[in-house]
């Protein structure tokens, strides 16, 4: 266990059961002198109805975490768990048909498939796995999120919020266990952001649903239940009832300390000219996270 | 510029890999073709300038048949001693060859070849142009001695002391073989018997003092021209045929030539429909290109590039295309040749592939062609990539091009569709060949541009039907591969027409070659009365012995022979028709059924009538009782009088212009030499036809050049000579969906590029790798049946009006082969599969995460 590492891993208070856990969960890319950390041991356990945001700075890991919780990427080491299922070591088969049958996406753009219209699109899921979509439950889904009168638009015919707000049905449309949502409000003017943040809260608190989202948005942060902050491919503390000030002042912390290594851009296995890089060279799996490199292969 | 330009190609070798096979492909046949008629060309001319004599002697023959009557012309042997006294003649040698031979073997199997190619028995002396030299045993001495030609002796496991009998015409004679000969030039295919000289005239000619010609040496200091000149002083000008070496290489050379431009033609043929196809998929790809990089054109616009100088870009590296595929293309045509070479090897003409001749026209029309066809095929796309505007870079365009109006093709595919319906209409109204041909040329050709320019509009009415069970069948992938394929409707319809043409192409074939085969079945079912015919596979005459041993065999009835010959009539009206007539036994009634518009057999076959078809005869002022000056081979002539007209719906075709026949008697009088060339026979009374048969069978069995055949093995033989016809468009189709299928590839590759996002969305949210891979194959499916349903309709119409012309020369039945039809729309499923493996396969592989984060 890397000393840095909370006690207990964080998120697990107040929760009626764990939708998502990972144990000494890393990811690294490249191998040998160009060894890049993006998770660096992570432990946290996702709170079943609950809405965990997942905040840090460029680079700091938030997205490949994510990845690796959702079964899009594999880890380097340590485990991951969906509910009672451990996805580390699942097939690539099982795990395309778990995220098909047991997990939703939102992402920041390009959300939907443009061949399709509105309805086609939020039921995808359930088609592709030839399951009939609860009637019922869609109708709920579709009411709450205003698309009645939207079903039959091919996504060039809507709006980014409307866009979004489909992703968002279809994500809740096969009531999945885990909704992974990566800067939703990314694309979107603030009104329309809201309007999905809102939907998002309505998703855990009316609906029930377990949500974690992905965002550098302060404001979006303060929209859910617990705030986990992530640096340097570490969980680095966590905030609960957080709002848009407090998790701004925790994140104006990252920037100064981490002013001494730039802008934080990059990418895996990019050497820097001023070798701010690998001071002493060679992988490093357990560093210490002040010396992490914080090149990463996220992109947001 | 340039070096953007040299970037940007580099850049995309691998999406533009498909468009330069495409272009090697074309170029390969173009280069291919040329080499080898150049070197097949040069080949033949050396040996024939090595191989004829200084000068030849031969009858003289004054009529051609595409019949053959089964006579040898010959001339007196002792023409060789008259020639040999000229001055300036240093040696003479007399020449007995015939090529109306079959030579079997011991188990009474035909050692000649099965190309088609004859084989020829002849005379054995050795002189220093003999194309042949003795590799074994000894020269042929006397009767019942022979020599054969090793390339035979080695294919047909032939050897020194085995028996081989001949089947002359003036009778079957055993030979054994005591030597081998090897040919020291180039074999052009034919197997060669050796005898000696007097053996020779006497089996093969019939007696010892006839020759088929007098081979003479020039003495030295003597010219070739001024020797056949003082030949012909001698001899007299129009008593034989003089040819000097030159003279005579040159017209072995056209005779072979035929034969050559057949293989040249087909092979161009080959090349057209690889440019024509290639052309397609080179514009797809272009087109894809700059739809892909519109915003990077729109970058070098905003940064000053101006549009002539996009342009030119584009141009550019569509030459560099070019370039680089015609220079593979034409080291693929040089490999070609080669094949081809040694392919003619196995078809026993051994070239020398060392000799492999490349002219300098042959870099010269690949280059051309190559760059030309790319060139050609990009300039649209460049100009719609000059078009782009600067604003473009800054725009979030999804793909270019996909929402452009089709208003322009509309139209132009209308008006050129109206001009060529209206041109298939004439040709179908017209009465007149030549004419109907020609308005049917027209009319495809349009038609099928027209077809190509209104494609993309018919995409979406076609594939909404053709794919309208997907949804149902296959869930939301038949849904997404259907609308995918619907996605952007000018490259489906590119990439459809590429298929298109080619099955346009078989279709219409297919419906002509069906239609005509129908109307021969009718034609045989309506005219043929007789139990069996007895034939040879070319229809090449035979032997007495067979009629004699046909007509002994017991349980032949009535036998009735035909024979023909070439003839020149001289008609009313002035005119002077050659052309081939036949001459049959009495009885013909009762084994064929000829309809007569006046007179009867009878009166056609009596002696110093003939028989002649109404049309004919109306066309040239021709009336029952008109008595007509007929000339014979040798010479010889007569004067016949018409009595009775036929009314046949076939009068024409076989080179049996004016459908001419007369007594068997006539014949025998006119073509003494002559041989049979078919005997219809009926069983005898109290004989079953299937006894008869296998005793027929059994009677023939030392003969394998001639065959039973009853009505429907007559019908199969006509049928397979149609077919061969077939294989060629086959082949021809094959070709086509190569490049074909090469385009949907690339399509389907590139589309799966420009979806990558799309893609790592739908494997984010749980599609499976296999159902990715059938979404794409799917959407491939129902573009090539896309392909297949427009090319088949158009190739319908097509054979319609095919059939139309065929009818005014007499095959009037009209046979669609919808199995045929329906076999192509499901073999186009299957090419639709094939194409699909690579790009499904790549697009499976594709990575979930690397496709989401894309750009």
């Amino acid at each position: 266990m890397p000393t840095a590492a909370p006690e207990h891993a964080p998120g697990r208070a107040e929760a009626d059961g764990i939708a998502a856990r990972a144990r000494a969960l890393t990811k690294a890319y490249g191998s040998g002198e160009t060894t890049v950390l993006a998770l660096d041991a992570v432990d946290v356990d996702i709170a079943r109805g609950r809405f965990t945001a997942v905040m840090g700075p460029s680079g700091s890991g938030k997205s490949t975490l994510m990845h690796c919780l959702a079964g899009l990427d594999t880890v380097s080491a340590g485990q991951v768990w969906l509910g009672d299922t451990e996805i580390t070591g699942l097939k690539e088969r099982d795990l395309t048909r778990l995220r098909r049958d047991r997990i939703g996406f939102m992402f920041q753009s390009f959300n939907l498939i443009p061949t399709l219209n509105a309805a086609e699109n939020i039921t995808l899921p359930m088609d592709i796995a030839g399951q009939k979509p609860d009637q019922k439950w869609l109708d709920e889904v579709i009411d709450t999120l205003g698309l009645r009168d939207r079903l039959n638009h091919r996504p060039a015919q809507l709006s980014g919020g409307q866009q979004q707000r489909v992703a968002c049905a279809r994500a809740l449309a096969s009531r999945p266990e885990l909704i992974f949502a990566d800067e939703p409000t990314g694309n979107l003017d603030s009104r329309a952001g809201l309007e999905v943040l809102g939907f998002l809260r309505q998703a855990v608190d009316n609906l029930g649903q377990t949500v974690v989202m992905v965002t550098h948005d302060p404001g979006a942060a303060a929209h859910s239940d617990l705030v986990l902050f992530l640096a340097d491919g570490r969980i680095v503390d966590e905030m609960e009832r957080p709002t848009a000030e407090a998790v701004l002042e925790r994140m104006k912390r990252f920037d100064t300390l981490r002013a001494p290594f730039a802008d934080g851009k990059g990418s895996p296995g990019d050497v820097r000219p001023d070798g701010g890089y690998h001071p002493d060279g060679g992988p490093r799996p357990d560093a210490s996270p002040e010396k992490s490199p914080e090149g990463s292969p996220d992109k947001d | 510029m340039l070096k953007a330009t040299l970037r940007s190609f580099l850049a995309h070798k691998g999406r533009l890999l498909l468009s330069a096979l495409a272009v090697m492909l074309s170029v390969a046949f173009v280069a291919g073709s040329l080499i080898f008629s150049d070197t097949v060309t040069r080949t033949f001319d050396r040996l024939f300038a090595s191989t004829s004599a200084d000068v030849t002697v031969t009858p003289k023959e004054d009529l051609e048949s595409q019949i053959p009557s089964g006579a040898t012309p010959t001339v007196p042997a002792s023409l060789a001693q008259r020639v040999a006294r000229i001055d300036g003649v240093a040696d003479t040698h007399v020449d007995a060859a015939v090529e109306n031979i079959t030579v079997v073997d011991r188990d009474n199997k035909s050692v000649g070849p099965t190309t088609g190619a004859p084989t020829i028995a002849t005379n054995w002396y050795v002189t220093d142009r003999s194309p042949v030299k003795l590799t074994s045993g000894h020269a042929p001495e006397g009767p019942g001695q022979a020599l054969l030609d090793a390339d035979t002796a080695k294919k047909k496991d032939v050897k020194i002391g085995d028996t081989l009998t001949v089947l002359a015409q003036p009778g079957s004679f055993k030979v054994q073989v005591v030597g081998i000969a090897t040919f020291t030039t180039t074999n052009p295919g034919a197997a060669l018997v050796f005898l000696d000289t007097r053996a020779a005239q006497t089996e093969l000619l019939g007696s010892p003092d006839a020759a088929t010609g007098i081979s003479v040496t020039a003495a030295s200091g003597v010219s070739d021209a001024a020797l056949k000149q003082r030949i012909e002083a001698e001899l007299g000008r129009n008593t034989y045929e003089y040819q000097t070496a030159g003279e005579q290489a040159e017209s072995s050379a056209a005779s072979l030539g035929g034969f050559l431009d057949v293989i040249k033609y087909v092979m161009l043929g080959f090349a057209g429909i690889a440019v024509l196809v290639g052309i397609f998929l080179i514009v797809n790809t272009f087109s894809m290109l700059i739809a892909q990089r519109t915003r990077e054109l729109g970058l070098l616009r905003a940064l000053g590039a101006d549009r002539r100088q996009v342009r030119r870009s584009v141009l550019t590296e569509a030459t560099l295309l070019g370039l680089v595929g015609s220079t593979l293309g034409l080291a693929a045509g040089i490999g070609l040749a080669f094949g081809l070479i040694s392919l003619m090897g196995a078809f026993g003409m051994n070239l020398k592939s060392t000799e492999i001749v490349i002219g300098w026209a042959t870099p010269v029309s690949a280059y051309v062609v190559g760059v030309g066809v790319t060139f050609v095929a990009a300039y649209l796309p460049a100009r719609r990539a000059a078009g782009v505007s600067p604003m473009a870079a800054l725009a979030d365009a999804e793909i270019a091009g996909v929402g452009r109006p089709l208003k322009v093709r509309a139209v132009v595919g209308a008006l050129v569709g109206v001009a060529g319906a209206a041109a298939l209409v004439g040709c179908v109204v017209s009465t007149e060949t030549g004419s109907a041909a020609s308005l049917l040329g027209l009319g495809v050709v349009l038609t099928l541009v027209a077809t190509v320019i209104a494609g993309p509009l018919l995409v979406r009415p076609v594939i909404r039907v053709l794919g309208g069970a997907f949804p149902a069948l296959f869930g939301s992938i038949g849904r997404m591969s259907q609308r995918n394929a619907l996605r952007n409707p000018r490259r489906t319809g590119a990439t459809a027409a590429a298929l298109m043409v080619g099955l346009a192409l078989v279709g219409g074939m297919s419906v002509a070659s069906a239609s005509m085969t129908k109307s021969f079945d009718d034609q045989i079912d309506k005219t043929l009365g007789a139990d069996f015919v007895v034939q040879n596979q070319n229809f090449q005459p035979f032997p007495q012995e067979v009629t004699d041993k046909v007509r002994a065999t017991e349980g032949a009835g009535l036998v009735v022979r035909q024979r023909f010959s070439p003839v020149a009539v001289r008609l009313p009206d002035g005119k002077r028709v050659e052309t081939t007539a036949a001459g049959y036994d009495p009885r013909l009634d009762d084994v064929a059924h000829v309809t007569y518009a006046e007179g009867d057999t009878a009166a056609a076959l009596a002696d110093g009538d003939m028989a002649m078809d109404v049309e004919f005869a109306k066309d040239h002022g021709v009336r029952i009782g008109s008595t007509i000056p007929v000339e014979f081979p040798a010479g010889r002539k007569a004067e016949l009088k018409v009595a009775a007209l036929t009314d046949q719906d076939t009068g024409d075709g076989f080179g049996t212009q004016g459908g001419l026949y007369f007594g068997f008697g006539t014949m025998e009088k006119y073509v003494p030499d002559g041989q049979d060339s078919a005997l219809y026979v009926n069983a005898a009374s109290g004989t079953s036809v299937d006894q008869l048969r296998s005793r027929l069978e059994k009677t023939l069995d030392p003969y394998p050049q001639v065959q039973v055949r009853d009505q429907a093995d007559y019908k199969e033989l006509i049928r397979n000579q149609i077919a061969v016809l077939l294989y060629l468009v086959y082949a021809l189709l094959g070709l086509a969906i190569v490049i074909a299928v090469l385009g949907v590839v690339n399509t389907l590759a590139l589309s799966v590029v420009e979806r990558t996002r799309e893609i790592g969305l739908l494997r984010a949210i749980g599609l499976a790798r296999r159902q990715l891979r059938r979404m794409i194959r799917l959407e491939s499916v129902v573009i090539a049946v896309f392909g297949a349903v427009l090319g088949l309709a158009l190739g319908l119409v097509w054979g319609v009006c095919i059939q139309q012309v065929l009818a005014l020369q007499g095959m009037k039945a009209l046979a669609i082969p919808w199995g045929t039809m329906v076999a192509v729309v499901i073999g186009s499923a299957v090419v639709g599969i094939v194409a699909a493996l690579l790009p499904a396969l790549r697009a499976s592989r594709m990575n979930v995460l690397a496709a989401i984060a894309h750009e």
